[in-house]
């Protein structure tokens, strides 16, 4: 059976969406038939990667119990897929919408969870997809603890930003260890200088897998190459050989095998 | 003769400690009850939500999340997720249930255990 991954941070800015997005086309290239879901409904950022008008339906509508799941994906494949099916789930945008959505109450976020509780049926078991990637909100919003209830793997995207270390520190006691869930960090924007060697790694990996009680799944250096995109296109897809490209790559495998 | 009246007296004895022990039963439950009815803000409802199942200690976080998943479950169904025995969990639900935050329906034989996601 397919697995759901979340990909979560105490702070915003800390890479998630590139990660996601990038992560999700690293496993459409290894054949991995996928689906990209935006639960950023505070701001939403898919919609400006993918540029599609073909669905009349956001996620909002699937939470809101307005339609299937189906009726919200768009099939990117034809523009984006190498060997696997490629489907992407959009948040909606409009300043109304995220008004809307942020004044939920808490029966509606109860309904919420179940909705989402029950994609691993309509997405894993019945279009027989391989991986559901979650993009969410930073920090302790409902959205955000329901896609970590649902989901199978939780990343947790931190730089070395002492705030951000030092509330992630305390969500992976006061709310990942809670749920049981498998749960590792992407180390992001990591200045390369800090990565020169092999030994240096060792040294840094060590040192963070102790500060976080977490594996460390990888540290992603910081590339300017990926920052002048900009998010106007998919990197790892367009930059077969860059090196952010390969730790991608890598970390796709780790994360098969945790 | 006495020793009828030693009989009685003890058959007389195990009743009243077998009344006892119910009307204690009885007593628990409801001090239960009264616990969650005293909250500090009676206008917000007991919803089974992420911030509910955050506040909930890890034995009973483990139930809830299972009976999320699963939607409706009986005791059995929901050891089976979480790989404990079929009385404790039958014993975690029936606490939630007291909070509030499940709803029990007796169906035939077996008692299902589910969320109320009605307004």
């Amino acid at each position: 059976m397919g697995k759901i991954i979340a990909l979560h941070s105490y702070k915003g800015g800390t890479g998630k969406t590139l990660l996601s997005v990038n992560l999700a086309s690293t496993y459409v290239k290894k054949g991995k038939n996928l689906c990209l879901l935006d639960l950023d409904f505070r701001a939403p950022s898919l919609h400006a990667m993918f540029k599609t008008n073909k669905s009349e339906y956001w996620l909002n509508d699937y939470l809101n119990g307005v339609c299937e799941i189906d009726k919200v994906l768009v099939d990117v494949t034809q523009e984006h897929g190498r060997s696997g099916k490629f489907f992407v789930g959009l948040a909606n945008p409009a300043t109304e919408a995220i008004r809307e959505m942020s004044a939920k109450d808490r029966k509606w976020e109860m309904r919420a969870l179940g909705r989402l509780l029950s994609l691993k049926t309509s997405l894993l078991n019945d279009m027989d997809l391989d991986y559901v990637i979650l993009d969410t909100s930073p920090g302790l919003q409902y959205s955000s603890i329901n896609a970590i209830v649902s989901a199978d793997i939780v990343l947790v995207v931190t730089s070395l930003d002492a705030s951000d270390i030092n509330g992630t520190q305390r969500m992976t006691r006061e709310l990942y260890n809670l749920f049981e869930k498998k749960t590792g960090i992407l180390m992001n924007k990591v200045l390369a200088g800090i990565l020169s060697s092999k030994k240096e790694k060792e040294k840094f990996h060590k040192h963070f897998n102790s500060v976080h009680n977490l594996p460390i799944l990888e540290a992603i250096p910081c590339f300017c190459d990926v920052l002048r995109a900009g998010g106007t296109y998919i990197f790892s897809e367009e930059k077969q050989d860059h090196p952010f490209t390969k730790t991608l790559d890598k970390l796709a495998t780790k994360i098969e095998k945790f | 003769m006495y020793k009828k009246l030693e009989g009685k007296s003890t058959q007389l004895l195990e009743k009243i400690k077998e009344s006892l022990d119910r009307l204690n039963e009885k007593m628990d439950v409801m001090i239960e009850i009264q616990k969650h009815t005293q909250r500090e803000n009676p206008d917000i409802p007991d919803v089974l939500d992420v911030m509910t199942l955050l506040s909930l200690p890890d034995h009973l976080r483990k139930t809830a999340v299972a009976l999320c998943k699963l939607d409706q479950a009986t005791a059995e169904e929901v050891a089976e997720q979480t790989k404990r025995a079929r009385a404790v969990e039958s014993g975690y639900l029936n606490q939630l249930v007291i909070m509030g935050y499940l709803k029990k329906e007796r169906r035939g034989r077996k008692a299902y255990f589910y969320v109320e996601k009605e307004t």
